[in-house]
């Protein structure tokens, strides 16, 4: 078991690289000069070049790939251009900030999915069935910036009840677990939840439908079992798909906050990136993605190995 | 270089009457296990473990075996579906997929029909488009093509009006393997190997398509590799059978000396559990004891010896080799062979071998 | 001893036909009121866009500040204005060309790209397989959003960039799927059939493989215009894709984000157009797969 595990890490690695080389091709991909956000236009050649040097542009991709990457394992992803504080450390703020929101949208879209799923799928091609499929497609087919807008436009600018924007009172800084802080994260996290809601429905919907046309459940219930122990049994069978699908809707929600981040100015990783992309501030952007796309990695990966570990069919060597 | 034509025009009556058609020496194939870090093998599987045996003009050579023997590796080895680690594989002499003898030749005289019906044809494909295919491969016109395959059908008994026009989902098992056979001989081939093709079968059908296969080798002349594990089949079809367990020949023989007087302890036990018809003569107790062992960790010696009634110290020792036991017949088995020093084997020699 | 290419031949007209493979799929979506309901819409917004410049009331770049963000319902103006003063009607109707534009060329050029990485890798198998496979899995590795995003921001706005950045966010997925799907086809013994008969891999692939994996790979490419579409106008709404003053469905929510309390109907507007196409296009992928799924 442990080798297994040992060796799926392994095999992660490879594909690690390959990440941090694209996080940092991307951002060489950008045409025009990577000072352009920190000289003033009138800078002489001789000021240009210093800092070339300085933050080290002139050397080749490799060389400069290297010591990016060899700094970065350190913990050092440099420093943002913009606020001269350290990338680690905004990083480390925005996750944190994305993590809450996106482990709040997961469990609610990952509880209803689920329950519309199961539903849908035990009581299937009857109007049930319909009408949680119907909630399941719509989940996946609104662009959930649009949602979060009308949400807005319902419950702030209409009837008030929640605010629009913003993390709180005191700002991200000063986080509390309490009611004045949290109501700035109902609305997001429920516009957030409404694709994984969608998805994990369809995902349950058809795993129900398919272990309930099993063998294995007609002779459950010829034994005589109670519908609700039955029900158990195809809980036991879903689950480690079901949360699996639950683990990566997660590692979704993760690197794609930024559309809902920026509706609500929510200050997370999306709403980094958003100003990390507009202001061009290179560091912050390569740190940024590299994380972001770290974390995906990491998550598929333990995704995959709880997945191994909760089903017994799969052999271990 | 033979050409497809010059096989096709060849009548088996070349080389002399007797030289076999089909020549397969020292066949290996060993399947590597990925359970490596990187895909590193880690073990292999030894499907085919030095196969040699000739198949004379004319013949229906059955294989039989358990599953896991790789009879149905063999046969694969054969057409060249899977790659041989070690072996050379002679048609008519020549040598397959050297310059003596095309691949593409040399597979326009062999053809296999498969054990899965439906997983055989394109579901895609009408039946007749499925026929087809082969010759145009072969640059016969697409016209001609069609032809040979209507003409194909009516011999396996599938009127072309009814049948030309249908996918394989629209046809039952029995018919699709009529298909089969005949797509298999839309190459005018001059060996055909059937790997468990009426295995699937309901046994009513079975019979037909076991008597459509014999009608259709007389008419055209045709040789059988004829690979089953159904026993009774294999007797009513095969006039010679060869006996494969865990990747090697245990025996080799005609069909009724084989199988009234067999030499190898397998193919006696193989034998003792074909259940009789007869109800006063019940079978006791399985004449084979313990489950096949593994191909990936053969036992040494004699691959039979933790199974066999006869073992010896000998016997997990050394591995015996093919000895004639009578005419055309041979064992590899040190019981039957005088020279090994196997207590059995004298007392053989003794009854005059 | 018979010769086989001497039996007897068959006059073709006598020869049943049945119907093929995609004409029963097409009898099976028909029967489907909501696939055909789908897409009867999407052929319908397909429409609107081709028509666009003879069905919009007005010009759709042209405004006039004193008109601005006027409600629907006000007279020449059925949806109101914009920020701008322009005609919400006409540049909603116009948004239609781009926004399926963005949504659909992306796909279709990464069917292309992807299939063919797929099938080349999932009939070769061996280790052109795994390096195809391993580089397409470092791109799978980025969430699609973060790819879409982090190539545009990189790249630069633009209609160009963006669908350059879509596609290549579409590319893995579809070769992964193309590269299982033929995989499962390589290893049936029909292959192994026509493989046995001498032909070589190029007609094997073209006459047996791609019949049977195209129909699968097309409709989950078809399922991904949905979220092309969503992404697209995501990218013009950051402000990344498309850029002002074309209309963009997308864009046009970021630029009427700041009306949003005073005249919150015509914000919620391009976000619906958005909504329709996108479950119209995934309730129509459904019903094919549905009328694809021989077995139900």
């Amino acid at each position: 078991m442990l080798a297994y595990i040992a060796k799926r890490i392994v095999y992660t690695l490879p594909i690690m690289l390959g990440v941090a080389v694209v996080c940092f091709m991307l951002v060489h991909l950008a045409p025009g000069d990577p000072l352009v956000s920190v000289l003033p236009p009138d800078a002489s050649e001789s000021l240009k070049q210093q800092l070339l040097v300085l933050y080290g542009f002139d050397r080749p991709y490799i060389e400069q790939f290297a010591k990016w990457l060899w700094r970065a394992l350190q913990g050092d992803l440099g420093t943002s251009i913009r606020t001269n504080r350290p990338v680690v450390a905004e990083v480390a703020k925005a996750v944190s900030n994305t993590l809450m929101l996106a482990a709040l949208a997961t469990l609610i879209g990952f509880l209803l999915g689920a329950l519309f799923g199961f539903v849908a799928g035990y009581f299937r091609d009857s109007w049930i069935d319909k009408a949680a499929s119907a909630l399941s497609v719509v989940g996946v087919s609104v662009p959930h910036y649009w949602l979060g807008m009308v949400l807005v436009i319902i419950f702030a600018a209409t009837l008030g009840w929640l605010p629009p924007t913003g993390a709180g009172p005191g700002g991200s800084e000063a986080w509390k677990w309490d009611w004045a802080h949290v109501r700035h994260m109902i609305l997001p996290a429920i516009t957030m939840s409404v694709i994984p809601m969608g998805i994990i429905a369809r995902t349950v919907r058809a795993l129900v439908g398919e272990i309930l046309s099993q063998e294995f459940v007609a002779g459950l219930r010829a034994k005589g079992m109670t519908e609700l122990d039955v029900l158990r049994h195809v809980v036991k069978n879903a689950a480690p798909t079901a949360l699996a699908v639950m683990g990566i809707q997660l590692g979704y929600l993760l690197g794609g906050s930024i559309l809902i981040e920026t509706v609500f100015a929510w200050p997370g990783t999306g709403l980094l990136l958003n100003d990390a992309i507009f202001q061009r501030d290179l560091p912050l952007l390569q740190g940024t993605i590299l994380v972001l796309a770290m974390f995906f990695v990491l998550l598929n990966m333990t995704v995959d190995v709880m997945q191994t570990a909760l089903d017994p069919r799969v052999e271990r060597s | 270089m033979l050409t497809a034509a010059e096989i096709r025009e060849w009548d088996g009556g070349e080389p002399a009457r007797g030289a076999p058609l089909l020549e397969v020496k020292g066949l290996v194939k060993h399947f590597p296990i990925k359970k490596g870090l990187f895909g590193g093998a880690r073990g292999v599987v030894r499907a085919v473990d030095d196969i040699t045996f000739d198949v004379v003009p004319g013949e229906t050579l059955g294989i039989v075996g358990e599953s896991g023997c790789g009879k149905s590796t063999t046969a694969r080895l054969i057409m060249d579906l899977i790659r041989p680690d070690r072996g050379t594989i002679r048609l008519g002499g020549r040598a397959a997929g050297t310059p003596e003898l095309s691949l593409k030749a040399f597979r326009a005289a062999v053809q296999m029909v498969f054990q899965d019906s439906y997983a055989s044809l394109n579901p895609r494909l009408t039946v007749v488009e499925s026929i087809a295919f082969g010759p145009t491969v072969h640059a016969i016109s697409r016209r001609e093509a069609v032809q040979r395959a209507r003409g194909l059908l009516t011999r396996v008994g599938l009127e072309p009006a009814r049948f030309a026009g249908r996918y394989p989902h629209e046809l039952s098992g029995g018919q699709r393997q009529r298909v089969n056979i005949a797509r298999a001989l839309a190459l005018q081939p001059k060996l055909l190997i059937l790997d468990e093709a009426v295995s699937a079968l309901d046994k009513s059908v079975e019979a037909q398509v076991l008597n459509l296969l014999l009608d259709l080798k007389d008419e055209f002349g045709l040789t059988y590799i004829f690979i089953s594990h159904d026993l009774e089949v294999v007797r009513f079809m095969a006039s010679r059978v060869l006996v494969m367990y865990l990747g090697r020949i245990a025996e080799i023989g005609p069909t009724e000396a084989l199988y009234t007087a067999s030499r190898h302890p397998y193919t006696t036990a193989l034998l003792g559990s074909m259940l009789s018809m007869d109800p006063d003569r019940r079978t006791r107790e399985a004449p084979l004891a313990g489950d096949p062992p593994n191909p990936i960790n053969p036992p040494p010696g004699c691959r039979f010896h933790t199974r066999c009634r006869y073992a010896e110290n000998l016997c997990s020792e050394k591995e015996p080799m093919l000895e004639a036991t009578g005419s055309g017949h041979r064992a590899a088995c040190h019981a039957v062979d005088p020279l090994s020093g196997h207590s059995r084997a004298r007392r053989t020699r003794r009854e005059g071998a | 001893m018979a010769s086989i290419a001497g039996a007897p031949s068959v006059p073709s007209e006598k020869i049943l036909r049945s119907p093929g493979y995609w004409a029963t799929v097409w009898r099976r979506f028909r029967r489907d009121p909501v696939a055909v309901g789908a897409g009867l819409m999407i052929v319908a917004i397909v429409m609107i866009a081709i028509l666009a410049p003879y069905i919009a009331p007005q010009d759709p770049y042209k405004g006039m500040t004193l008109r601005r963000l006027k409600p629907p319902g006000t007279e020449g103006f059925p949806l109101g204005t914009d920020e701008l003063g322009r005609d919400m009607l006409s540049r909603l109707i116009y948004g239609a060309r781009i926004s399926l534009f963005m949504g659909v060329t992306p796909v279709f050029i990464a069917l292309f790209i992807g299939s063919a990485i797929g099938i080349v890798a999932g009939y070769a198998g061996g280790w052109l397989n795994t390096v195809l496979m391993r580089t397409i899995d470092v791109f799978f590795a980025f969430p699609s959003v973060l790819l879409a995003i982090a190539l545009s921001g990189a790249l630069g706005a633009g209609i160009m960039n963006g669908l350059i950045s879509l596609t290549v966010v579409f590319v893995p997925p579809i070769a992964r799927v193309a590269e299982s799907v033929t995989t499962g086809i390589r290893n049936r013994d029909f292959v192994d059939a026509a493989r046995a008969s001498g032909a070589g891999a190029l007609t094997i692939i073209r006459k047996h493989v791609l019949g049977n994996v195209l129909g699968p790979i097309f409709v989950y490419a078809m399922s991904l215009i949905a979220v092309s579409m969503i992404l697209a106008s995501g990218l013009s709404f950051l402000g990344l894709g498309v850029k002002p003053p074309e209309p963009e469905w997308g864009l046009m929510l970021n630029t009427l984000r700041t009306a949003i309390y005073t005249q919150p109907l015509l914000c919620a507007l391009p976000g619906l157009m958005i909504f329709i196409t996108s479950i119209s296009f995934n309730l129509l992928t459904d019903g094919m797969r549905s009328a694809m799924d021989m077995k139900a």
